[in-house]
């Protein structure tokens, strides 16, 4: 396990855009924006219209947080001092798995694994949870990996 | 050919020392930087009236510089940008001349880029204390995602899964552009590497070490663009500016990670305009400059502009391809990677003194362009320097390009 997030360094601040995001994390739901007028889903939700159809009338689409292991870094030299005690950790691209449109669009969103570097390989299936922080109103998405597959691929040194 | 080719020209190029730190202001080293293109053009403050820059929130003003030496400028403006805006703010220089705004303009860059504000966000003494993940940056800085290595990394690994490439190819391209610096006087790091020194260098954020990654210093550099009817009477022969493009975006470009190939970067969309406006071929192309901000930007820009194929670019630089007496010679003053990091204008800058035949290296009689061609004696001049393609990144979905000749092309 990589070591803990210390969140008392981090300040998220949600606004107009992500305000409603941060309160579905909070109840444990992994939302994407959507397109009331042609259906099209994106993230991240800092993008007020449609990038299809440009319609400014937009909601939400509650995703089943599950997904497909894209791509991946592994951060050695932490940055940012909330993620001091957490190198190495490992950021994923996880595309989900639930908002695959008809015409091959796909919505890929980030984060943190739990997972070791070691169990990290391209095109596993990955799942959300929760992580909460101190400040109660703000609860992070973090991903694992929940299984196997053929063909993954691993970043070799 | 566009209707502008060759008819505007970079006449004045010059930069202060590369610092850690400099100890002076952003005011201060632009003024210097400015100063010294002026007099390598051969003119006065009063016979430039337009000034540009480019930064971050991180720099000086026009008129600040303009204050300071006393310049009436015709035209003004600071714009925010970094890696591929020197491109597009020549490319803006030609609109302005041939509009009639003004006559010659400067264009300049000054950053204390390691001892002030640093792009990957560290602050003097280690990581940041307390961030506040808001705005745009809010999800990335919730997971620890923030840095340009950190961002580009999740390309490159892509890149790597999806064409069998290995970070050898990440190492070529380390090892030209130290080769180059080795020859550059100026440069912050001089020592050539080897293969074994590129496995060895520490991990920063993988698929990246340390020897993938830029030298952030304290830096400013200037260009100065005039019509080709005023440039031939300065100081220097003058390079002509053939073709580019100019902050070239790819669809999606704020959120590259939902994008059907992540490594699909926006040189793609731009590189048979800018070829099509100076009207040649990629084998008409001496020399190259590519901006290393990492390796892996080098490497995906030589396939996103058409120098070779999607997914051969690991192969395209094996063998020394990129190095000078080569095919394809990239970074002629050592880049980010070596030199030191000026998003992106001391490309242009050694680009317009290889084309001049006047690489200020350590040749008893450069500046007459008059050169040995012995690397072993520190000459770095190309002997065949007339077409250079120049390109640049902003990142994954922003580029930009310049092709540049010179007089004897
Ligand atoms: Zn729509």
């Amino acid at each position: 396990m990589p070591g803990p997030i210390d969140y008392t360094k981090l300040r998220i601040i949600p606004d107009f855009d992500t305000r409603e995001w941060w309160e579905a994390t909070r109840q444990h739901k992994y939302l994407v924006r959507q397109c009331n007028r042609c259906g099209h889903k994106w993230f991240p939700p800092t993008f007020p219209a449609c990038g299809k159809c440009a319609s400014m009338d937009i909601g939400w689409f509650e995703t089943a947080g599950k997904g497909v292991l894209y791509s991946y870094v592994v951060v050695v030299q932490p940055i940012i001092g909330a993620f001091v005690s957490a190198v190495p950790y490992v950021v994923a691209i996880i595309e989900l798995d639930d908002c695959r449109e008809e015409d091959g669009t796909v919505t890929r969103v980030a984060g943190v694994l739990t997972n070791d570097e070691s169990e990290v390989a391209i095109g596993l299936p990955c799942e959300v949870l929760y992580e909460a922080t101190n400040d109660p109103k703000i609860v992070v998405p973090r991903w694992r990996i929940c299984g196997s597959a053929p063909n993954t691929w691993k970043f070799e040194e | 050919m566009g209707a502008l080719t060759d008819k505007y020209c970079i006449v004045g190029v010059g930069e202060t020392p590369h610092m850690r730190p400099s100890n002076r202001t952003t005011l201060s080293m632009a003024c210097e930087a400015v100063s010294k293109a002026l007099a390598d053009a051969g003119l006065k403050p009063s016979d430039v009236d337009g000034m540009t820059s480019y930064q971050a929130g991180d720099s000086t003003t026009s008129a600040a510089v303009a204050t300071s030496l006393g310049m009436r400028l015709n035209y003004s403006l600071d714009i925010l940008g970094g890696g591929s805006s020197t491109e597009a703010l020549v490319a803006h220089a030609i609109g302005l001349i041939e509009a009639g705004y003004a006559k010659t303009i400067v264009c300049f860059r000054s950053m204390n880029g390691r001892s002030g504000r640093r792009m990957g966000g560290q602050v003097p003494g280690g990581p940041i204390p307390i961030a506040n993940a808001e705005g745009d940056n809010q999800f990335n800085m919730s997971w620890g995602w923030t840095t340009p290595a950190q961002r580009f990394g999740m390309s490159a690994m892509r890149y790597l899964r999806d064409t069998g490439c290995t970070t050898d190819a990440f190492g070529e391209i380390a090892i030209a552009h130290r080769l180059h610096a080795s020859l550059n006087p100026k440069a912050i790091h001089r020592t050539p590497i080897t293969m074994e020194d590129h496995h060895r260098s520490r991990w920063v954020v993988k698929p990246f070490r340390l020897l993938d990654c830029c030298q952030e210093t304290d830096v400013a550099a200037a260009i100065v663009i005039t019509s080709r009817e005023q440039a031939y009477d300065l100081r220097q022969p003058p390079v002509f500016i053939m073709g580019g493009y100019a902050r070239t975006m790819t669809d999606n470009p704020q959120w590259n990670y939902s994008r059907r190939e992540i490594h699909y970067v926006a040189g793609n969309y731009g590189w048979k305009r800018a070829f099509g406006m100076a009207g040649i071929s990629h084998s008409d192309v001496d020399f190259i400059s590519c901006y290393d901000a990492f390796t892996f930007t080098t490497l995906i820009q030589l396939e996103a502009n058409g120098f070779c194929g999607r997914g051969e670019a690991g192969e395209f630089v094996k063998g020394g391809r990129l190095q000078i007496d080569h095919e394809l010679p990239s970074n002629l003053s050592g880049g980010h990677l070596s030199e030191g990091y000026t998003h992106g204008i001391q490309m242009v800058i050694e680009n317009v003194r290889q084309l001049r035949h006047r690489a200020d290296d350590a040749c008893p009689r450069w500046a007459e362009g008059i050169h040995t061609y012995d690397r072993k004696a520190g000459c770095r001049q190309l002997r065949k320097a007339r077409i250079c393609c120049g390109m640049a990144w902003g990142y994954e979905n922003m580029a930009s390009c310049l092709i540049l000749r010179g007089i004897a092309a």
